[in-house]
């Protein structure tokens, strides 16, 4: 009897706590996991839109550097046919893109004016691929929004005088304010540049910062210049006189000793050398640079292009006084007679996979 | 023990049946905290997904808005409200906006319905309900707000947006407040 008894008491034991606890933990065991295969999906959803944002980002900045990078002109006809120059080439369309990137260039669809052409780009950032085409075309404003446009770098210690930059425009103060300085290299040593300079430059508040900038295509501008039947320094007049606004063309070096008045562009085909003073509505180049002796003085409303020099020397060299000020209005002046390069800038683009 | 004593007595019972529904209550009251917890986690992302996949379409659409490689004059944003924004591209570069594809679209907030649409040609595909806050802004070349007149923003000030916002808020969920997102998205095209 009791050994019989023994089993009924187990029995009576079993009841329902066993199963219910069970029951129970598979309950939350079900709910945790359906818990975390919930933050398991937020968290690869999350870590998909971080891969879009970064490759997003990528392609976009390498879009903005080849565009940065691309030569300053009229049209793409050059970029189109390669380094090699040669339409029908296999280089056509080549693009220097930086790493992580692969572009290449085509021409637009449509009529061929305005110039443009179609860059189809595809980029690769932390481990996603994005492509995008984008239509690259020429800037609506003539130049660079900059008062001196460099070929290249300028020296250290070019500047002994003053060289001042007032990027405001007197004649229309609601226009934005220019640059200083552009020049063919990185931002950042152009800014140490003007530090290294110190008080011999002097910027207003309204100058905007230094930028990169393609070198001028002063060669082919001084062919069209030359094709148009510019004139020649004659049209420089002494102060006092009134300066009508005309293209001009100088071949060779040129010195300016008295004190002269002028309007509209000037192209120096070799060094402009400064020891009067130069006071110039317009835009005044000089392909091989420019030098202010310690009494020369030299004052622009519009924008001073330079060129590399021939021989070694810097393209900027001011012992004396320059002044260079916005006049957009005198820039669009000679951009009705003659068209001014201008940069390459994006029309729009359509974003791929 | 003798068998007149063997069994569990009735305090034994109330006592053994007392643990065990307090035991019981506290799992079912456990699982109930984590069904809620689930359901609500799940509402959460649910609308954090929503609002992103909201903002992730219109900056794409806003990205290729004035997609233009045949040069014939397409303007990017054809509608600028506070509640409504239509955009214009050229996909297929046939120098024409097709007007019943993904060439036209537009984005609508509807107080009413609380609701935030995108409408591409002639299909209306919602994008995110329950919505409390939804409101476009535009930007110039400066990066100032433009005042918004009742009837939009005219042709002459909608070229002048440099960059769009939209504002987008869902209504809160059982887990935390509401969820709030903002995209600010610039114009590829020449100012």
């Amino acid at each position: 009897m009791r050994h019989n008894a023994r089993p009924r008491r187990l029995a009576s034991r079993n009841g329902i706590a066993l199963p219910a606890a069970l029951a129970a933990l598979a309950l939350s065991a079900a709910l945790g996991a359906a818990l975390a295969e919930l933050a398991g999906t937020e968290l690869r959803l999350v870590q998909n839109r971080r891969r879009t944002a970064t490759v997003l980002a990528a392609s976009d900045a390498c879009l903005a550097r080849i565009v940065a990078g691309m030569a300053a002109g009229w049209d793409f006809a050059g970029a189109l046919a390669g380094p090699d120059g040669i339409l029908g080439s296999p280089d056509d369309g080549a693009v220097d893109a930086p790493a992580g990137c692969v572009a290449t260039l085509g021409p637009s669809p449509g009529a061929s004016d305005p110039p443009r052409a179609l860059l189809a780009l595809a980029a690769r950032a932390g481990g996603g691929r994005h492509t995008l085409d984008a239509v690259v075309g020429r800037t609506r404003a003539p130049g660079v929004p900059a008062l001196l446009w460099l070929s290249a770098p300028p020296s250290p210690g070019a500047v002994t005088g003053t060289l001042a930059f007032d990027g405001a425009d007197d004649a229309d103060p609601a226009a934005p304010g220019w640059a200083g300085l552009a020049a063919p290299v990185n931002p950042s040593a152009l800014d140490a540049w003007l530090a290294g300079e110190g008080t011999h430059i002097v910027a207003s508040a309204a100058t905007g910062l230094a930028f990169t900038a393609p070198p001028p295509p002063l060669a082919a501008l001084g062919g069209y210049l030359r094709a148009a039947g510019a004139a020649g320094p004659e049209v420089l007049v002494p102060v006092g006189t009134p300066a009508l606004a005309s293209l001009a063309l100088v071949d060779g070096d040129f010195t300016v000793t008295g004190s002269l008045v002028g309007a509209g562009l000037l192209f120096i085909d070799g060094i402009l050398d400064i020891v009067g003073s130069l006071d110039f509505t317009g835009v005044v180049v000089a392909s091989g640079g420019v030098r202010i002796a310690s009494a020369g003085n030299l004052t622009i409303a519009g924008a001073l292009w330079l060129g590399a020099p021939p021989s070694p020397g810097a393209a900027l060299v001011v012992d004396g006084r320059v002044a260079l000020g916005q006049d957009h209005a005198a820039v669009e002046w000679i951009d009705t007679r003659l068209t001014l390069p201008r940069r390459a800038t994006v029309l729009g683009l359509q974003d791929g996979i | 023990m003798t068998p007149h004593t063997r069994g569990a007595g009735l305090l034994e019972l109330l006592v053994g049946a007392s643990l065990g529904l307090a035991v019981l209550g506290a799992l079912t009251a456990a699982v109930g905290t984590g069904t809620r917890l689930l359901a609500g986690a799940s509402a959460r992302f649910e609308a954090e997904d929503t609002a992103d996949l909201a903002l992730e379409s219109l900056t794409f659409d806003t990205r290729r808005a004035g997609y233009d490689p045949t040069a014939a004059g397409i303007v990017p944003i054809v509608e600028a409200t506070a509640e409504r924004l239509a955009l214009a591209t050229d996909l297929d570069a046939d120098g024409i906006v097709d007007p019943n594809s993904e060439e036209t679209t537009a984005y609508v907030c509807s107080a009413a319905a609380q609701r935030l649409s995108r409408i591409t040609g002639r299909q209306s595909l919602p994008l995110a309900d329950r919505v409390l806050g939804c409101a476009f802004r535009y930007l110039d070349g400066a990066g100032v707000p433009m005042a918004i007149p009742a009837g939009g923003l005219d042709a002459d000030a909608r070229a002048r947006i440099r960059a769009l916002a939209l504002d987008l808020v869902l209504r809160p969920t059982r887990l935390r407040g509401e969820t709030a997102r903002t995209a600010l998205v610039a114009l590829r095209t020449e100012p």
